[in-house]
């Protein structure tokens, strides 16, 4: 399994079940949530620049290139998207708008892994 | 006042709309996923592949389109927005099970994905409950409904 995808997955499993454990106990965001979602973020930033690494020191994505780059790009969006909705107004149901990102960057972490070895496209 | 009197006051006086409040957020946040998710797919199937299926992938735009538009009118105030969200919803609900009807039993008319084949069985079947869960907010945030 290709380290990266490990990682990020155990990133984003650990903020989800962080932030919807917050939202059991009835907690608004509060910083380990809202830090969990950044951890998420982090990962993206270094789970790039690991990508363009990869890119042009001859291990290129194998299947749609642009495909990968726009996953990319909308994933990073996602925990900065979610991080300012769920702020605007702070209850419980705010922490499960994060933990929501959570999930979705990992479902899009696998697709992005999928289309880097170029198994199946959309 | 009960406490969480207290807190849905203060997000209407943030600017939080009944309907994007409370587990409303997390509604309009799970719709605009999906409306990214949804418009991504259908851009690149026409983009790309659009005259191997061109009924699937214009059932892609659509389902794209219902999930742009029941977000935005999830998130906004007013009965106008209420109305049209509750079109959008009932749109999407109609969508899904015809979709996934016609793709479970005839699944030769639709060989092609779409975010609402099988019952959105590709996206964990949230396609199918989001619409449901939809609804049910929407009526328990109906204008004129007294706040319990």
């Amino acid at each position: 399994m290709d380290p990266f995808l490990l990682i990020g997955s155990l990133v984003c499993a650990l903020a989800a079940l962080l932030c919807i454990g917050a939202a059991v106990l009835r907690q608004p965001p509060n910083d380990i949530t809202i830090l969990s979602v950044a951890a998420v973020e982090l990962f993206l930033l270094a789970y790039t620049v690991g990508a363009v690494i990869r890119q042009v020191t001859g291990e290129p994505v194998l299947g749609e290139a642009w495909e990968f780059w726009g996953y990319l790009l909308t994933a990073l969006l996602v925990p900065v998207g979610a991080f300012w909705w769920a702020i605007l107004e702070k209850t419980r149901w705010s922490n499960l708008v994060l933990a929501a990102a959570g999930l979705t960057v990992f479902v899009m972490l696998f697709r992005m892994e999928q289309i880097w070895d170029g198994v199946a496209g959309l | 006042m009960t406490k969480r009197g207290q807190r849905q006051d203060d997000a209407a006086e943030l600017g939080g709309t009944s309907r994007a409040r409370g587990p409303g957020r997390l509604l309009v946040a799970v719709y605009g996923v999906f409306a990214l998710a949804a418009t991504a797919r259908a851009a690149f199937q026409i983009a790309t592949k659009f005259g191997e299926a061109p009924l699937a992938y214009l059932l892609s735009a659509v389902a794209a389109l219902v999930y742009i538009v029941a977000t935005v009118s999830l998130a906004r105030p007013g009965a106008r927005a209420y109305r049209v969200s509750v079109v959008a919803v009932t749109t999407e609900l109609v969508g899904v099970v015809a979709v996934g009807l016609l793709s479970v039993f005839d699944a030769e008319a639709f060989p092609h994905e779409t975010v609402w084949s099988a019952f959105g069985r590709g996206y964990g079947f949230v396609p199918l409950v989001l619409p449901i869960l939809g609804l049910v907010w929407l009526r328990r945030t109906r204008p004129g409904r007294t706040v319990a």
